[in-house]
Order: C-alpha cells, then sequence, then structure tokens
C-alpha cells in the first residue's frame, strides 16, 4: 500500500493528481467491520493530507467514502450484495463499472469541493472533479485488471 | 442511563463518522487562512442572524434612554458641524471622508479578544478595514463583512493596536488593550522625554488607513515613568463605555486607495 505514495505526487497536464489510495477502499473485502473501516480510512486520509498539505480535505473526503461504502455497494450490486472476496470477477461489469465510478466521483466531488471552498469557483471545481473521476478510474481500472490477472 | 448507552452503541459508527469528521475539519480551519475566511463569514452570518431579533426586542424596550442619548449626541455634533465650517473658512479640504450610520447587535466586553456585531454589510456601503467610531470616539475596526452584517475588532481586543497621538503635543503612540479592566488601556511609546500629565486627552493620530485624525479615544488616567526602557507606562481611561453601544458611525477614507497606491510604488 506504501507504494501507491508515490503515484500520488504525479501531475498530469500540470494540475491532475489521480488519487490512486482510493484502490485500498474499492478491493476492501466485503465483509467487514464498518468501525475498522472509518478508522483506516481516516488514518490513510491523514497521511495523505500531510504528505500533500491539504490539511483535512482528503481525510473528510475519505472518511465519507468509507461511511457510505454500504449503501454505493448495495445501489450498484443489487440484491447480490452477499459477494466472494473475489468480488473483481464473479459480477457483472456494469455493476463493478457502477461502483468503482460511484466511489470515485463521490471523493472527487467532496475532496474537491473543501479545497475550493468558494461558490464562485463553481465550474472550475466541476471541471476538476469531471477530469479527475475520469483519470483516476481509467488509472484504478487498470490496476484492478493488473491484479487480477496475477 | 442503559438506554443511552445502547444507543451509543448501535449508532457508533455514525458518532465516529462525525467526530473523525470534526477533528478533519478542525485542522483545515487552523491551518488554511482561505477556510479560516470562508468559515469566518459563515460564523458573521448566524451571529447576525441571530442577535438581530434578540437587538430588536431589546431596543424597543430601550427607547427612552435612547432618545436622551440622541439629544445628546445632535450636540456634539452640531458642535463638530461649527469646527466644521470654521475650518473651511480657513481653506481646508474635508472631501476625503464618508460616513455610514449603523446599530451595534451584538456585543461583548468580558473576553481578552471582544467582537461586535453590525446591522450594515455590503449592501450599506460597509467593507472589510474601515475604522468605526461612535460619538463619544473610536471604537474598532471592521473584521469581515457579509451583505447585511459586519463584525468588529473592538478596542477591548488583544489583538488591536490603533495609533494615537496627544492632543496638545502631537507625539505618536499606540493604544492597546491588556485584557483586564474594559475601561483602561494602555498608551505605548511615548518616550520619556515628552511632557504628559492626568487628564491630557488621548485621540487618532491620522496615521493609519482606518482612521482621521483627531478622533477621541480617552484621557490619560495614570502614568508610571519609572520603567528602565526609556518610555512611559500610562494607562488611557477610554471615552466610550463599552457596554452600552447602540449606534455607531463606518468611516470610509476615500483617498485611501490614492495611499495605497502611492505605498506600493
Amino acid at each position: 500500500m506504501f507504494q501507491l505514495f508515490v503515484f500520488n505526487h504525479i501531475n498530469l497536464v500540470g494540475f491532475i493528481t489521480p488519487f490512486i489510495y482510493l484502490i485500498i477502499f474499492i478491493h476492501y473485502k466485503t465483509s467487514y467491520n464498518k468501525t475498522t473501516l472509518i478508522f483506516l480510512g481516516f488514518i490513510v486520509g491523514i497521511i495523505v493530507d500531510l504528505s500533500m498539505q491539504t490539511y483535512g480535505s482528503h481525510t473528510f473526503a475519505t472518511i465519507t467514502i468509507c461511511y457510505l461504502r454500504t449503501w454505493i455497494e448495495k445501489y450498484s450490486f443489487g440484491v447480490n450484495s452477499n459477494l466472494p472476496s473475489a468480488m473483481i470477477n464473479g459480477t457483472q461489469l456494469i455493476n463493478r463499472l457502477t461502483f468503482f465510478g460511484l466511489i470515485i466521483f463521490i471523493h472527487s466531488l467532496i475532496y474537491y469541493s473543501l479545497v475550493f471552498f468558494n461558490i464562485e469557483l463553481f465550474w472550475t471545481i466541476i471541471l476538476n472533479i469531471i477530469i479527475n473521476s475520469i483519470i483516476t478510474f481509467i488509472v484504478i481500472w487498470l490496476i484492478s485488471k493488473l491484479i487480477s490477472n496475477k | 442511563m442503559q438506554s443511552i448507552i445502547n444507543s451509543i452503541v448501535t449508532n457508533r459508527n455514525l458518532i465516529i463518522y462525525l467526530t473523525l469528521s470534526i477533528i478533519s475539519f478542525n485542522s483545515l480551519y487552523t491551518n488554511s487562512s482561505v477556510h479560516y475566511n470562508g468559515i469566518g463569514k459563515i460564523a458573521t452570518y448566524l451571529s447576525g442572524k441571530s442577535s438581530f431579533f434578540s437587538s430588536s426586542i431589546d431596543s424597543y424596550f430601550n427607547l427612552k434612554e435612547k432618545n436622551k442619548k440622541l439629544i445628546d449626541e445632535n450636540l456634539k455634533l452640531k458642535e463638530i458641524e461649527l469646527e466644521y465650517k470654521n475650518q473651511i473658512v480657513e481653506n481646508k479640504s474635508f472631501n476625503s471622508i464618508s460616513i455610514i450610520n449603523a446599530n451595534v447587535i451584538f456585543n461583548s466586553i468580558n473576553k481578552s479578544k471582544n467582537i461586535m456585531v453590525i446591522d450594515k454589510g455590503t449592501n450599506g456601503g460597509v467593507d472589510e478595514e474601515m475604522g468605526v467610531i461612535s460619538s463619544k470616539g473610536v471604537i474598532g475596526i471592521i473584521k469581515s463583512v457579509t451583505e447585511n452584517y459586519a463584525s468588529i475588532i473592538s478596542l477591548l481586543n488583544t489583538d488591536l493596536k490603533v495609533n494615537a497621538i496627544l492632543k496638545n503635543s502631537s507625539t505618536i503612540g499606540s493604544i492597546t488593550w491588556d485584557g483586564l479592566n474594559p475601561k483602561i488601556l494602555k498608551l505605548n511609546d511615548i518616550p520619556l522625554s515628552s511632557s504628559i500629565k492626568i487628564g491630557d486627552t488621548i485621540v487618532t493620530g491620522g496615521m493609519s488607513f482606518y482612521f482621521t485624525k483627531g478622533i477621541p479615544i480617552g484621557t490619560i488616567s495614570n502614568y508610571d515613568n519609572s520603567s528602565l526602557e526609556g518610555y512611559y507606562e500610562i494607562d488611557i481611561s477610554v471615552f466610550n463605555d463599552f457596554s452600552s453601544i447602540s449606534n455607531i458611525y463606518v468611516i470610509e477614507r476615500t483617498d485611501n486607495d490614492e495611499i495605497k497606491i502611492l505605498l506600493n510604488d
């Protein structure tokens, strides 16, 4: 997990940093203790925050993702929420897409709203959210493929 | 008791989530000035809204007192008007000041950093860093502004320093508050070589962007010349009674932009 730190310092096109550390929360085991997940999210969020000097934006976005993960799972996977731990292979593509996409999108939404904190920069925020979500989604998808093929 | 513990255990995830989010917001607030100012604006707005209603009820019951104060204030304004006309005859120009009237809806004097809130904001022409006075003298400086409310750092705030001079001798010093007595301020930077006596009036020096020259602050009530650093330690008895301020004036110096251009060069 710590090697994901390196990816956080990549700057594509000058202003986009894909948030690879979200892969931890996407691939976390499905039968989990929610309290543990929130604390894990808090610790990971704090470490990323301190290394990127953003003082709390990552932390809040990450713990919100952990808290909402149950509902996102239920929404993406429907009735089949009792999943095996090899979640990557045993489900339909559209469900996986929704799950990944929702987690990344909600995280970017909260993170960029907090970082800019100004309603007048609304379109800048939306632009950043969309571009960052798409790029993070592509990178995480590729890495998931690599892990599942191992 | 048991049911409280049961409900905490049932909702533990929500409580943990809220606690951790408060911690992360706190670190964001203290470490980033963008978020500090943003939250400061929200706080000003909320305290303005909540104090407005209670202050309007209060002011109805104080009408008789208010009328008497208004009559006194009018007399003083008449004096100032006559002085002003006097100075026009002597060819001095006073076009660089405009004054906005406002009411205080929230006040405190018992903390070390006291803040007041008034019921005029950007819609009334009030902007950040304007000086605030009452009919008796200096009140403070505007700190943050929303559309209809503004917050003021009052003189009873250990963070505020106001430029001041002795009325008769023009020796320049600065006024601060040490947080102890709401009727006594401290005048600093007056060297032992200047002559002062108890009862001398202290006015603003006009050397800052906030106040013009000559606005009264207080009188010298006590001084100590035994310091080894070469300056007096002076106690100023302030003219304003900060516990009962209701009507204030916000000063805008329209020549500020011109002065700032010169300073930036």
